[in-house]
């Protein structure tokens, strides 16, 4: 750790916009009581090697992690989410190599199951991808922090983002259980429900969906259809996963079909799309066969592209405030990037456990 | 206080594979990022190259997608196949 | 850079394309990567909208230093 001897900058908020290390928000200066405290919760040993972070490759240490976490306005109990997310984020298979880089406008959203939401007070409720929540707001901070600063991914320079998005700031929920008609997410994907989970995906913010009208499964669906069914985002092209948010009103009509999640999933699959004459533009641009999509598509122009290639591509949960009938789809990067579940100690789910009402598979 | 929150960057000291004397009759190995124009691109560098210096056969590889790093399987087939390699990265 | 590199440490002279725009994060990447002396072909972004005859432009740019890049003269 780097320990700059002390500064003659009074003001060090200041002093630390002036290093360009914050995320253009004023930061927490942090103090060695505050990284004290967060380096206890990540049980001792500040240079305690976590992660890599690319592209940049900077080592992300117990004590690094504090200080970007404590600059983010975090509390102490929140560093096993933000560990367990930085061990998903860097973990190969998502690619933050690529999500860092990219010309697209992604971001890394975090969802957090189980009892640690309450624990350290998420919101799931109203609001959700919103403001007004300490832990959501700054455990998602934090992350972005060291996406930046650990990971170089700094706007213009590494990260090529034409447009970027408000979810670069901070893009973490955690899912309404509670409210919930279905088991919840890590428990689809074969956890117990006394585990808490960190679920990341690379993607775009959320596009509301709504539907004021429907009193059956497929008129709320078929609402979330029509978002999902267009050329303009990176599933269309590109294939990958995506995320949907099914509000709890939703929900309730939804499972008052009697409809279970794996139903719900598998529906929105078979019914979402585009045709191959949209995808090509009907060759005005000569004949296109797109390689970003899975060889077993047909190029012909009647028939249907799926906005993912399986029903498993699509990470659906239940979050939002019981008032409302709103729903969200988040399309992802593409195939460049796989999404990651992670317990919250950093240990992968266990393939072989039993899956609730879903399927194993990520 | 200040506290820098970057971490440091510890990485490996790596060298460039030895150069060839010449590069007549070696292997070309084109590895496909599979970007939009990038075999494109790859394709005529390596044919115009082949012809012009009467370099060896040209193998193609294509990777699982443009933005992830192939796998060590089909890098060890390249290596194993090829003299010399052509690949890309971005836009 | 990660496959070119990869390649280069199992003794295989490696030419890698990199358009202008992401010549910067190419740089970075190697140096994160521990293999400083490896040096990218450079061609003018873009390349995905691009006609064949553009798309001869840019492999002309590219034909000195990808001969460069393997070791030849």
């Amino acid at each position: 750790m780097t320990t700059l001897a002390e500064t003659k900058t009074e003001d060090l908020v200041e002093y630390y916009f002036e290093q360009a290390w914050s995320d253009g928000l004023p930061v927490v200066p942090p103090t060695p009581e505050k990284i004290a405290a967060v380096i206890d919760a990540l049980g001792g040993d500040p240079e305690h090697l976590e992660a890599v972070v690319p592209p940049r490759r900077g080592g992300l240490t117990r004590q690094i992690l504090a200080v970007n976490m404590v600059m983010a306005g975090c509390k102490p109990e929140y560093a096993p989410v933000v560990r367990a997310a930085m061990l998903a984020l860097c973990s190969p298979a998502f690619n933050l190599n690529g999500v860092q880089a990219t010309t697209h406008m992604v971001s890394p959203l975090l969802v957090v199951n189980g009892p640690i939401r309450r624990e350290i007070g998420m919101n799931s409720g109203h609001n959700v991808f919103g403001s007004g929540n300490r832990a959501n707001a700054t455990i998602g901070r934090a992350i972005r922090m060291i996406l930046l600063s650990v990971g170089g991914g700094t706007p213009g320079d590494l990260d090529k983002s034409t447009l970027g998005s408000p979810a670069k700031y901070t893009y973490c929920i955690a899912e309404n259980e509670e409210i919930s008609p279905w088991a919840p997410y890590h428990v689809e994907h074969g956890m117990n429900p006394d585990d808490s989970s960190v679920f990341v995906i690379a993607s775009e913010p959320p596009h509301s969906v709504t539907n004021h009208i429907a009193d059956d499964a497929e008129g709320v669906l078929d609402s979330i259809i029509s978002a999902m069914s267009t050329i303009a985002h990176n599933n269309a092209v590109s294939s990958g996963s995506c995320a949907v948010v099914i509000g709890p009103e939703h929900a309730a009509t939804i499972s008052k079909s009697g409809w279970t999640r794996h139903d719900v999933r598998n529906y929105l699959w078979m019914n979402a799309g585009n045709k191959f004459s949209a995808l090509s533009f009907n060759d005005r641009y000569g004949k296109i066969y797109n390689r970003n999509l899975p060889r077993w598509y047909k190029r012909e122009p009647d028939a249907r592209i799926p906005i993912v290639p399986s029903a498993d591509d699509i990470h659906l949960f239940v979050a939002g405030g019981e008032a409302g009938r709103f729903s969200a789809f988040i399309p992802g990067w593409g195939h460049m990037t796989s999404p990651v579940l992670l317990r919250i100690d950093g240990t992968s789910p266990d393939a072989a456990a039993m899956c609730e009402d879903g399927t194993c598979r990520l | 206080m200040i506290y820098d929150p970057r971490g440091t960057i510890d990485a490996p000291v790596l060298h460039l594979a030895k150069r060839p004397a010449n590069l007549r009759g070696l292997r070309i190995g084109v590895l496909d990022n599979t970007k939009w124009n990038g075999w494109k691109l790859e394709d005529r560098i390596a044919t115009t190259l082949a012809q012009r210096l009467s370099l060896g056969p040209i193998k193609r590889y294509k990777k699982e997608s443009f933005s992830r790093d192939a796998r060590p399987e089909l890098l060890a087939q390249i290596a194993a196949e090829s003299d010399l390699v052509l690949t890309g990265i971005g836009d | 850079m990660h496959d070119a590199i990869r390649l280069e440490t199992s003794g295989i002279p490696t030419a890698v394309l990199v358009t202008t725009v992401f010549l910067h994060e190419a740089k970075v990447q190697r140096e994160a990567l521990g293999m400083t002396a490896i040096e990218p072909v450079v061609v003018t972004h873009p390349l995905s909208t691009l006609s064949n005859e553009q798309l001869d432009e840019r492999a002309a740019e590219a034909l000195e230093q990808v001969v460069h890049a393997w070791g030849g003269k």
